[in-house]
């Protein structure tokens, strides 16, 4: 009878060791794992679930129409509004809610929620001459050399926007 | 006879001993039976013939260019289940203003020194020498001085040619980077977005190293792998990814590739496209327009 209760013995711990292995396994393992692959279902909602922050000139143009509609007849109407002056979303929200508080320090600094702009680093971006951009972008060596060339007189505080408009880069 | 039950005085190590030789013969015979049924099915030619469709279907998934058969019998049999997504990197086109670093940086809150996606520069010397050059990953832009170039004076030190390299994940279809994850928080979703679980990652960092890409870091905020997500916030609610938008040179193409009418389709079928190490065999769905061999 002693072998019996070596097997007995076993079973026991067996089933213990199971029970306790399916008990941590649903606490540890979502319940909506395994659906739809080895992962969690609603790690793709949860992806999704997230709120886009740039908006697309389209949306700017709602209410900056008197800037945006000679932007979309000049020769920048293919650069978006937010690659210079950054994300729009907050910029809406703080517009529409009139209210800053909410919002993080340098938010807050920036009442309008945009990205300053310089009106010299935004132009460098991509009007900057190298050898790897294609020639039949207008490019300049150094703001400096331009306005020499030009004719105009180049000082440390001198901006591309002094003379050009950036949204339709006609000059003043 | 002697046998486990009728020998009591059986000793502690026997019984082990029995149950180890037991457990041996079932795992034997379990596996054959289970192999002899496998073979038996396989011989049903309806099953034959429905393992073969099913692996010429997938094969015509994993293309990443959509289901061709719907395709040629126009049926939008794909846009039923809803879009297979792809992206087209238009080398020739990128000017190198790093827009798509900075929209994706704002866009998907990207740590300073991190990047979803990247701009390399690539300049070629007259010995032959190529400097590759991604400062902050492009995000100021490319307009410094290159890096001392070591060449004789006679070559002269001027480049002989030179373009801008945009790189992002390229949501492979062959997945290095899910297949290590041990949690199972690296996936892959319907459309063919490859995706994190922010939630279940542990952050052990296994992805990063796998990626032969090098589009995988771990998010010092979280501590979770982070990569490029197509933007699925926005893709999913009919945008396009946040650095297809910001490109002034529409240098970066973003659709549905089972759709045969979208821009990007009409673009794949009207173009010679390569993807980043095709001997990897990762079989990426972002796909390169005038992808130079020196590209890594």
């Amino acid at each position: 009878m002693n072998s019996a209760r070596h097997f007995i013995r076993l079973l026991a711990l067996l089933a213990i060791a199971a029970a306790a292995f399916f008990k941590a396994r649903s606490m540890v393992v979502p319940a909506d794992f395994g659906k739809l692959g080895h992962f969690r279902a609603s790690a793709i909602t949860d992806a999704a679930a997230r709120e886009p922050r740039h908006l697309g000139s389209v949306t700017c143009a709602e209410c900056h129409s008197e800037i945006s509609d000679p932007w979309s007849k000049g020769k920048h109407s293919v650069p978006q509004c937010e690659n210079c002056h950054g994300p729009g979303m907050l910029h809406v929200k703080v517009v529409s809610e009139d209210s800053v508080d909410a919002y993080p320090d340098p938010i807050k600094q920036n009442k309008n929620a945009l990205r300053p702009t310089t009106g010299i680093r935004e132009c460098e971006w991509c009007h900057l001459k190298t050898f790897e951009r294609p020639s039949t972008l207008k490019s300049i060596k150094s703001v400096g050399e331009h306005i020499t060339a030009t004719g105009g007189t180049f000082t440390p505080a001198s901006k591309c926007t002094d003379c050009h408009n950036p949204h339709t880069t006609a000059v003043k | 006879m002697t046998t486990l039950w009728n020998k009591p005085e059986i000793s502690r190590r026997e019984f082990f001993e029995k149950c180890a030789e037991a457990g041996a013969k079932t795992f034997v015979f379990g596996g054959l039976v289970v192999t002899t049924a496998n073979l038996l099915l396989a011989q049903d030619p309806e099953d034959v013939r429905a393992r073969a469709e099913g692996a010429v279907e997938s094969r015509l998934h994993d293309t990443g260019l959509g289901d061709v058969r719907a395709r040629a019998e126009g049926a939008p049999k794909e846009a039923a289940k809803g879009p297979i997504y792809g992206f087209v990197v238009d080398t020739m086109k990128c000017i190198g203003c790093g827009s798509c670093v900075r929209a994706c940086r704002d866009e998907n809150n990207v740590p300073d020194g991190f990047c979803r996606t990247w701009v390399e520069q690539y300049t070629f010397f007259p010995n032959g020498e190529v400097i590759v050059n991604s400062p902050s990953g492009g995000a100021d832009g490319f307009g410094e001085d290159l890096p001392s170039r070591n060449m004789p004076e006679e070559l002269g030190q001027l480049p002989v040619r030179g373009f801008f390299v945009p790189k992002l994940c390229n949501h492979c279809i062959n997945t290095p980077c899910i297949q290590v994850c041990p949690v199972g928080a690296s996936y892959v979703t319907r459309e063919g977005v490859v995706l994190i679980d922010q939630e279940r990652c542990i952050g052990c960092g296994y992805c990063v190293q796998a990626c032969p890409f090098g589009s995988r870091y771990i998010n010092p905020q979280t501590n979770t792998a982070d990569k490029c997500t197509w933007c699925y916030h926005r893709i999913t609610k009919g945008m396009v990814p946040a650095c297809v938008q910001a490109c002034p040179a529409k240098a970066r193409i973003f659709g549905s590739v089972s759709d045969p009418n979208s821009e990007i389709s009409q673009i794949l079928a009207n173009n010679r496209v390569q993807v980043l190490k095709s001997y990897l065999g990762t079989n990426p769905r972002t796909r390169y327009i005038g992808l130079d061999s020196e590209v890594m």
